[in-house]
């Protein structure tokens, strides 16, 4: 049988990765795939990845949305977002669905039937998609070395259907199925699924990677990383949610910075060759995590008990990349040393620093 | 047109699950989503030595599952691809959540179902229980009753299914173990002959990144009830396709089916049964052996379930006295309290003027051979209700009566 070689695409890496939001980089593409029109809430961080992933990949780009606020929320009939094809599909088929895209593409490639350079296929799960329902899917689509990359834009809940706990929603989070009372007075009591670590160490042939909205142009290599590596590629992004971490909009962007400053997002890469973590991303402070969660009403009610809980949490999550924690941080992880988020008084003393 | 004579045909002989992988060869596909569940897989297994053997250039996709296995086949005629996927049972059912948006999305999917019983049992035999339970999503579905009908069928359903006035996907269906692993004589056809009869797959609207669309978006509520009057209406403008590509197909292949039923020996018949799939093979020996002895009995065999012929079944059935109807699938608590078939049946005939008495068997459930012994048997209970004029009850459960 005569078959055609299939040509992809390789996408240029852009400097200084590890810059703020505001950091204007002059090679960042013009294209935008992902335009006004949606209806996503006022600083909704996936919808703020959502258009960085697009740009990073380009105009030659299949976008797949399984079930969730990027499905529900940005395509509306009769008018859409996508200026690139889109599709939605069921929540949990985020892995196989865009697995038949990849491979309808393989496949008309190579039998002439369409003509150009492999498209990048882009499948944009939230975390209820990617850490529940479609994990087998997208460990499906991983395993069989699709070319195609797979987004998990993580805000740690499902959001759309009205902010219920995923089995990413970090420990101490208030959701609507997660609610603290007399009897359960942290709310969330599980820690989150190791997601992306579970996808690195299952799937070890795939490019895989963290990221946060706060870092813009690290965010975009890694798409372009996960694209240019032929075959599977995974990303774990950080995309706050005003409307289920209740914090003030314009917030999202310093969110998705404090949540890697306070070690509890950690950022890494997977090296499918060398086949290794690579643990060099470095934010440029380092803070307790109480700075982070002050902000959020969906951790208002946390006792010192849970907070210093979640430092040691943090704490773990430094010493696994590799960084010596300073005094502050070990200090801060013994309940005697914090305050009660929960407290009226002592919640006010909160806000007076902030 | 080129004349049979010129084509280089070849019989084999193969059983049907050979035979849809066969099909599924001849039609040259381009994506292939497998999961293993008895008795189907064999079709899987077929077509994953073809591709090893270069003689199909075919995505093989082992999936993890058969939702997964309908999502690959949902992205992948989504983008412009010929798709071809199957299960059985269970795993039939573990996909039901894709069926509606695959039909929603008007994505010409095919399925080959090679029938067995849902848990419980979950033995090894066919029931039509499987398929039936999915036939009001929108996928065109007819049963086979012979390898060679059933490799024809996948691609007289390709032929419609992907005609840009139905764009609808299609199920398959053939008996578990009567038809997918019991050989038979398959005339193979000409690869040209494919050709003309099947026109390249052609989506009007793939995701295409030179002609950007946007697939499934969200709707408000006023919105949806348009979008599903267009698929109830490709749904019933398919039959016109049905017609003309079942016309075309005989032309071609020279094997001649009506789209909807077979009539076997209903001339002058009083009592006739109505059944799907392969134990119309042994209907028609009872029918002749009872014909022997001058019993006016014939067949009524259902080819195309979805979308439904009502007029049609109406028309035929008209014309005898008593209807018994071969379930081989459960619905429970039903309008006879038996299977799927008693129901479409009578509501067919309701506006006849002439409404034959109906009888609703339940036969060949658990996947066991329908018996010359019992066929007779049901013959005397309809009979019995022909002299009578009236029926002794809905639902017979054939072996559990005197």
């Amino acid at each position: 049988m005569a078959t055609i070689e299939v040509e992809r695409q390789i996408l240029p890496i852009l400097g200084s990765p590890n810059q703020g939001a505001r950091f204007y980089n002059p090679e960042l593409p013009s294209s935008e795939p992902f335009v006004p029109g949606h209806r996503t809430c006022a600083g909704c961080g996936p919808s703020i990845q959502y258009r960085m992933t697009s740009k990073a990949s380009g105009d030659n780009t299949i976008l797949v949305g399984p079930t969730g606020c990027m499905y529900v929320a940005n395509s509306s009939y009769l008018c859409t977002p996508y200026n690139v094809p889109w599709a939605h599909t069921q929540i949990g088929s985020a892995g196989s669905f865009t697995a038949g895209v990849a491979a309808a593409y393989e496949a008309m490639i190579r039998k002439g039937k369409w003509k150009g350079k492999f498209p990048n296929i882009i499948c944009e799960a939230g975390d209820g998609s990617a850490s529940d329902i479609g994990l087998a899917s997208i460990s499906g689509a991983l395993y069989r070395n699709h070319d195609c990359l797979i987004i998990c834009y993580d805000n740690e809940q499902y959001a759309n259907t009205g902010i219920q706990a995923s089995s990413r929603t970090p420990y101490g989070g208030m959701t609507t199925f997660s609610p603290p009372g007399p009897l359960v007075p942290e709310g969330k009591k599980l820690f989150p699924k190791d997601l992306a670590r579970m996808m690195a160490a299952g799937h070890p042939h795939c490019y895989v990677a963290t990221a946060s909205v706060g870092y813009p142009i690290d965010l975009m290599n890694k798409v372009r990383k996960g694209l240019n590596h032929k075959g599977a590629a995974y990303l774990m992004v950080y995309t706050p949610c005003q409307k289920g971490f209740v914090y003030e909009t314009p917030r999202s962007i310093d969110l998705g910075r404090l949540v890697v400053e306070c070690g509890l997002y950690p950022i890494w890469e997977w090296n499918p060759e060398k086949r290794a973590f690579d643990y060099s991303f470095r934010p440029q402070n380092m803070r307790p995590v109480s700075e982070y969660l002050k902000l959020q009403g969906r951790f208002g009610h946390l006792h010192a008990e849970h907070i210093a809980t979640l430092q040691k949490f943090a704490n773990e999550q430094w010493r696994m990349m590799g960084v010596q924690l300073p005094e502050a941080l070990i200090h801060a992880a013994d309940a005697k040393n914090l305050t009660n988020m929960a407290a009226a008084a002592e919640a006010e003393a909160v806000a007076q620093t902030l | 047109m080129a004349t049979m004579t010129e084509r280089k045909k070849k019989t084999v002989r193969i059983n049907g699950c050979v035979a849809s992988a066969q099909a599924a060869k001849y039609a040259d596909v381009d994506v292939i989503a497998a999961y293993p569940i008895r008795p189907y897989t064999a079709t899987m297994m077929a077509l994953a030595q073809m591709v090893a053997n270069g003689e199909l250039d075919a995505e093989y996709i082992v999936a993890d599952s058969e939702h997964s296995q309908l999502s690959i086949a949902h992205g992948a005629a989504s983008s412009g691809a010929r798709v071809f996927t199957g299960s059985s049972g269970v795993g039939v059912q573990f996909a039901y959540e894709l069926y509606s948006p695959i039909s929603g999305s008007r994505m010409p999917v095919q399925m080959m179902i090679a029938d067995r019983t849902l848990d419980p049992p979950g033995d090894f035999g066919s029931e039509h229980t499987d398929a039936l339970s999915t036939r009001d999503m929108g996928w065109l579905m007819g049963w086979s009753c012979d390898a060679q009908e059933a490799f024809d069928n996948h691609l007289i359903a390709y032929r419609i299914g992907e005609d840009p006035r139905v764009l609808l996907p299609q199920m398959v269906c053939q008996d578990g173990f009567f038809v997918s692993h019991i050989t038979g004589d398959v005339d193979l056809p000409d690869p040209s002959q494919v050709k003309e009869f099947l026109p390249p797959y052609k989506h009007p609207y793939p995701l295409d990144p030179r002609h950007p669309v946007s697939h499934g978006p969200q709707i408000m509520p006023e919105q949806g009830p348009p979008l599903q009057l267009e698929r109830a209406r490709a749904m019933e403008d398919s039959m016109a396709v049905i017609e003309q590509a079942h016309e075309e197909f005989a032309q071609i292949f020279g094997r001649r089916y009506d789209p909807w039923v077979e009539e076997f020996m209903t001339d002058d018949a009083d009592v006739v049964f109505f059944m799907q799939g392969a134990h119309a093979v042994t209907a028609r020996f009872a029918i002749q052996h009872m014909r022997e002895k001058g019993l006016k009995v014939g067949l009524v065999r259902l080819r195309t379930i979805r979308p439904y012929p009502t007029d049609r079944v109406k028309e035929v059935l008209s014309k005898f006295k008593v209807v018994g109807v071969i379930e081989t699938n459960m619905a429970l608590g039903s309008v006879s309290s038996g299977g799927v078939l008693y129901g479409e049946v009578a509501a067919a005939l309701y506006e006849s003027q002439k409404r034959p008495l109906v009888i609703s068997f339940m036969a060949g459930m658990g996947g066991e051979a329908i018996v010359l012994k019992e066929f007779y048997w049901m013959t005397q209970k309809m009979m019995d209700a022909q002299k009578r004029g009236k029926i002794e009850k809905r639902t017979h459960w054939v072996g559990f009566e005197e």
